[in-house]
């Protein structure tokens, strides 16, 4: 009679979606709005929502990656080398996320939405598969050529895949 | 990215991933689970109220159906009665203007009083009776 309320537990899926959306955007203000639309159309639209079609994360995402393309894809990072920090100014852990958080910027769009989903949302390889509605097996080596690509903008690996052209994936 | 490499090499970049993931601000993420939290709240009371409104119009169709809702008019009609004879005060006395007692024995008629007699016959009498003298035994 009743449907599950896809949002009984927000604390979780708002820490997930912002973590998503970070990836894609950066960490900051931009990826607090994307997270507050999210949940803005989320609340609006949660009649829609389906648990056959999937998880609730997985239909919250599907929103988030909507809101990201629709009006903030544009956004640009400021994408300056990270090679100044200074490691005795700052904590280790701090300077590799910093580090790692550029370095994800620094991949082309596709790649990025990947590593957002996967590292960031925490979804797997099929549900990714099934949000971008495409095969698992073609996520999985989706993932690891960005992977690879990551690699070598933090290591400076010559023999890593090369980064696409920023929006050539689309 | 010289730094990384210098400092990490031999890494699990996924674990990294996974471990460096960005996080909202604690006060970000309290203001928007309220919003989401107070939304569901007032959808659920609307909901509540229309299931239990839903809930009683089957329970009255189903006792329709079966001729329950007469009964039970019936039966608040008695309740009534009944709570009205016990709040009823008991002192007030119901007298009965006819019974059969009463039709069989009627109150006799009342006799006709025979005119007076003339004033100067009785005023005779009177007279000759203080006459007499006293009875003395």
């Amino acid at each position: 009679m009743f449907r599950r309320d896809p949002l009984a537990d927000p604390e979780p899926l708002i820490k997930r979606v912002y973590a998503y959306a970070a990836y894609r955007l950066g960490d900051g203000p931009d990826a607090e709005d994307v997270t507050s639309e999210t949940f803005e159309r989320a609340l609006r639209y949660r009649k829609s929502y389906d648990p056959r079609k999937g998880e609730p994360v997985a239909w919250l995402l599907g929103i988030a990656k909507r809101v990201v393309d629709g009006g903030w894809s544009n956004t640009e990072f400021a994408t300056e080398d990270v090679d100044f920090v200074d490691a005795t100014d700052l904590e280790e852990e701090a300077i590799r996320r910093l580090t790692l958080a550029r370095a994800v910027e620094s991949l082309d769009e596709r790649d990025r939405e990947l590593i957002a989903l996967r590292y960031g949302a925490d979804l797997t390889a099929r549900q990714i598969a099934e949000l971008l509605d495409v095969r698992t097996n073609a996520i999985e080596v989706a993932l690891h050529r960005a992977l690879g690509r990551l690699r070598g903008i933090l290591g400076g690996d010559e023999d890593a895949e090369p980064v696409r052209k920023r929006g050539a994936s689309r | 990215m010289r730094y990384w490499r210098r400092r990490h090499e031999g890494f699990d970049l996924e674990a990294e991933l996974r471990a460096g993931r960005p996080e909202p601000a604690p006060e970000f993420t309290r203001r928007l689970e309220a919003r989401v939290r107070n939304d569901g709240r007032s959808r659920v009371g609307s909901l509540r109220v229309a299931f239990v409104g839903a809930l009683t119009a089957v329970m009255l169709l189903a006792l329709a159906s079966v001729g329950g809702v007469g009964y039970a008019s019936s039966a608040a009609q008695d309740a009534a009665v009944s709570v009205k004879r016990v709040v009823t005060p008991k002192d007030v006395i119901t007298v009965l203007k006819r019974s059969p007692a009463q039709d069989q024995y009627k109150k006799p008629k009342a006799k006709k009083v025979k005119k007076a007699k003339k004033k100067g016959k009785a005023a005779k009498g009177r007279v000759r009776a203080r006459t007499r003298p006293p009875f003395t035994g």
